[in-house]
């Protein structure tokens, strides 16, 4: 399948994520706290964490759906609380859970999503996309008809169909059968090749250690340690080809619960 | 055992729920709605049962009336029976909900437990409405727990019925009897014995009396159906369903406590009817908890769309193309949203219908008929105003849920807002405009000795089709900003708002939604009359009224968009996840 062009950034600069100081509260509770890294055209990074370490929240600050309490966010080079728009056009959110409306039909959600976006060319952009997600005969159905399966395939669909070049994806991998997480895993590592900056938060490491070329590890909103997965792998690490997963619980001190 | 935790874990989670109601009394939105809710509570109802205002609210009736009443309820009950051996075509299902039917099914309980753990369950929904019944339909008992008891006697025994029905009829076509066999001895049986039953009463009583302008028709027609309804046959199919009914009709407690034996053994007899079944309903079950699980988070999402069933993919209302202003995209997802029918083809038939039955009316009827058509239609149109908005939910209130996916769109706030907005005024001024142009092809030349002459009709029609658009898009914009400002109010997702304090948000918001109308209506409402009376004694009425019209519209739309921008930066800082959200 040929990429569609993507819209300019507001810089040519390599760095297409760009987080500084992001602090959320919720109240008293600390969410996350100070976080700042930065990603790259082509890097694909994976945000690790025990449950309520704050990698959804930070995702969702990420996308522009929730307001930090404090820091900047920069999206190809565009403010996020700022230019907010500019940046929202270049981005893609994916949820752990697929959002549909549920009273369009999958064609509908596409020409929806063309329109919002200005892709004029949706009807051509969105035939190669359904058929490599493989719910091309499912144009006409609606969302209480599909699997969860294709649900999200259906939320990829639009998700990707204004080619976007930062992706952020929470648990990308749910409700996915084998074939679809193999086509996930290769889709993931082709829209980096072609120059997107992605964000992937997962509790499967295995995946990350499969498609990511940096890693990020939050506990209780803070980061632990964020790298290329050689540089955390040696810090964390006796051995020089230990596993994601050796490397989550001695970064994290969490015990494995097998000893 | 079994039942000690099956009752452990209803009454757990009845008092569970209660103490997170009275915990979440600590935030104020739920104290000031708790206590509007507890003081509607009071006043409608425990203030009348504490001042004996229950029995002064009774409809007064003679014996006669009474008698021929629970006559009239005991034949509404035998058809609403026969319904329930006749119309079910599926095997009998009880409705767990998800997390139960996971536990309780895969649990070593027998069925005879599941029986008795789902009838206590429904006991609280049984006697919450019998409470309500007990006042609605006050021409029962005197006293007001003697109406609460025979009306929880009446509807624990149908929901006993509806289960013991629904059993045997799955037992019937587990032993090959098919629905439609079913249902064509059924209503075969009910031909042959209400065509005796007809047959009789046409030899033996005297013939219907003739209705004419007599005032003792309505008298004399009641005295002939209870003298149809109390002899001959009918009354002995009627017994048992007037045996249910006497404790709630009787007017003494003496009458009560005779009553009661009778009713409470029928009870018995269902119950015993109903835990002898032995009929598999585990996967039927099933289906239903996951069909209703799925019904319920719908409507608490407010999209009751989602909620119905056999939900249709819907033609799109108008052609989207691809480039173009996007908040358009959200008025015709929205449009989608609301029904099959919104298309211009639609409209246009109505439009059609409007004019050709209004020149049949003014060619047909007499002028005073057409001006109390008129009046009628314009009273309609009035009332749209009002009720539209509530009937008209494909905007915030429906989307609410959807908040996380409209936030990510390169959307400025304002244009969500205006885009989510337009789709039910576009729809309440379509409907409105309809009926507009119906009054205006019905309404007659004179009204009294006042002149309507055409000029001044269509100077109305005019200057009405300018206003009702801006009060409807002033109106929704209101509805609009309440979702926005107090989310939690109109939440309906997990752990939504329900019970009494709800009840109590909902009386506040529409006493503050209507108040602020009211104030965002004087400012048009004095440009139109400064300018009605000003124009009016320079040039004439019909001038008067369409200039007025035009003027109170233009302040309408400067308001609503200055509350569209306004509201567009409160969508931009709304943060979901504080009102609804657990964070991560």
């Amino acid at each position: 399948m040929e990429a569609p062009p993507q819209i300019a950034s507001a810089t040519n600069a390599a760095t297409l994520i760009d987080v500084v100081g992001l602090t959320k509260l919720y109240g008293d509770f600390t969410a996350v706290k100070d976080l700042s890294f930065a990603v790259r055209r082509g890097e694909v990074i994976g945000l690790v964490g025990p449950n309520g370490a704050g990698k959804t929240t930070t995702l969702r600050c990420l996308a522009g759906i929730i307001p930090p309490t404090r820091g900047a966010i920069r999206i190809s080079g565009f403010d996020m609380a700022a230019n907010a728009i500019d940046a929202k056009r270049r981005l893609a959110f994916f949820s752990d859970e697929p959002r549909l409306f549920d009273y369009l039909t999958v064609d509908q959600h596409l020409a929806f999503i063309g329109r919002i976006y200005g892709v004029a060319d949706w009807k051509e952009r969105s035939r190669p996309l359904l058929e490599e997600l493989e719910i091309a005969d499912k144009v006409d159905k609606l969302p209480g008809e599909l699997s969860r399966g294709m649900k999200q395939k259906l939320v990829i669909a639009c998700g990707l169909l204004h080619a976007p070049e930062v992706i952020f994806f929470d648990e990308p991998l749910t409700g996915l059968d084998p074939v679809g997480i193999r086509r996930m895993k290769n889709s993931i590592l082709k829209r980096s090749r072609e120059g997107a900056a992605i964000l992937i938060s997962s509790h499967l490491l295995h995946l990350l250690e499969e498609v990511c070329s940096h890693v990020l590890i939050l506990k209780n909103g803070q980061k632990v340690i964020d790298g290329t997965l050689d540089e955390i792998r040696q810090r964390y690490s006796e051995q020089a080809g230990a596993n994601l997963e050796e490397v989550f619980f001695r970064a994290t001190g969490e015990s494995k619960g097998d000893s | 055992m079994i039942a000690q935790a099956l009752f452990f874990y209803l009454s757990r989670s009845w008092k569970n729920r209660l103490m997170v109601r009275i915990r979440r009394m600590r935030e104020p939105r739920y104290l000031v709605g708790g206590i509007a809710g507890a003081l509607y509570m009071y006043f409608y109802f425990f203030r009348a049962l504490h001042r004996g205002a229950y029995g002064a609210g009774r409809i007064p009736m003679s014996g006669e009336h009474q008698a021929l009443i629970q006559s009239i309820y005991a034949l509404a009950f035998l058809v609403f029976i026969l319904m329930m051996w006749i119309v079910p075509q599926h095997r009998a299902a009880l409705t767990f909900t998800e997390a139960e039917a996971s536990f309780l099914f895969a649990a070593p309980i027998s069925r005879r437990d599941l029986i008795n753990f789902k009838l206590l369950r429904s006991q609280a929904g049984i006697l919450l409405s019998s409470f309500i019944m007990a006042f609605v339909g006050r021409f029962g008992s005197h006293h007001f727990y003697s109406g609460w008891v025979g009306w929880w006697i009446i509807l624990a025994t149908f929901n006993l019925h509806t289960l013991g029905a629904s059993f045997t009829l799955t037992m019937l076509m587990d032993r090959g009897m098919s629905t439609a066999r079913r249902r064509l001895m059924l209503l075969g049986a009910i031909v042959v014995v209400f065509g005796g039953i007809a047959f009789w009463v046409r030899q033996t009583l005297p013939p219907l009396p003739t209705v004419q302008a007599n005032r003792n028709a309505f008298n004399e027609l009641a005295r002939y159906a209870g003298h149809a309804l109390d002899a001959g046959p009918l009354p002995y199919i009627l017994l048992p369903f007037k045996l249910l009914l006497a404790p709630f009709f009787a007017i003494t407690p003496a009458a009560f406590l005779l009553a009661l034996p009778a009713a409470l053994g029928l009870l018995a007899l269902h119950y015993i009817w109903v835990v002898r079944s032995d009929v598999a309903f585990e996967e039927a079950s099933l289906e239903a908890s996951r069909k209703l699980a799925e019904r319920v988070a719908a409507i608490r999402s407010g999209n009751w769309q989602a909620a119905r069933k056999n939900q249709k993919a819907v033609r799109s209302p108008f052609q989207l193309r691809a480039s173009g202003t996007p908040a358009v995209a959200l008025i015709w997802k929205n449009l989608i949203a609301t029904s099959s029918m919104i298309t211009v083809r639609f409209w246009m038939m109505l439009i059609w219908f409007a004019v050709v039955g209004g020149v049949i009316c003014r060619s047909m009827l007499q002028d005073g008929v057409n001006l109390a058509v008129t009046s009628f239609i314009g009273m309609i149109a009035g009332m749209s105003l009002v009720f539209g908005p509530n009937l008209l939910r494909n905007d915030f209130r429906q989307d609410l849920l959807a908040m996380d996916m409209l936030k990510t769109l390169p959307l400025r706030g304002w244009q969500v807002v205006l885009g989510e907005i337009l789709a039910p005024v576009t729809i309440l001024t379509a409907a409105q405009w309809i009926l507009l142009i119906l009054a205006l092809v019905c309404c007659p030349p004179q009204w009294a000795q006042y002149p309507l002459p055409i000029a001044l009709r269509v100077a109305c029609f005019f200057a009405a089709a300018a206003v009702l658009p801006t009060v409807n898009f002033a109106n929704l914009v209101i509805r609009n900003a309440a979702v926005l400002i107090v989310p939690a109010w109109f939440q309906l997702g997990r752990d939504g708002p329900r019970g009494f304090e709800n009840t109590g948000q909902q009386i506040i918001l529409a006493v503050g939604q209507t108040l602020v109308l009211v104030v965002a209506l004087l400012p048009p409402a004095a440009v139109f009359t400064g300018a009605f009376f000003l124009v009016f004694y320079v040039i004439g009425p019909a001038s008067a009224f369409l200039v007025a019209g035009v003027l109170a519209a233009v302040i309408l739309v400067i308001e609503a968009t200055i509350a569209i921008r306004l509201l567009g930066g409160v969508f931009e800082r709304f943060d979901l996840s504080k009102e609804m959200l657990t964070p991560a």
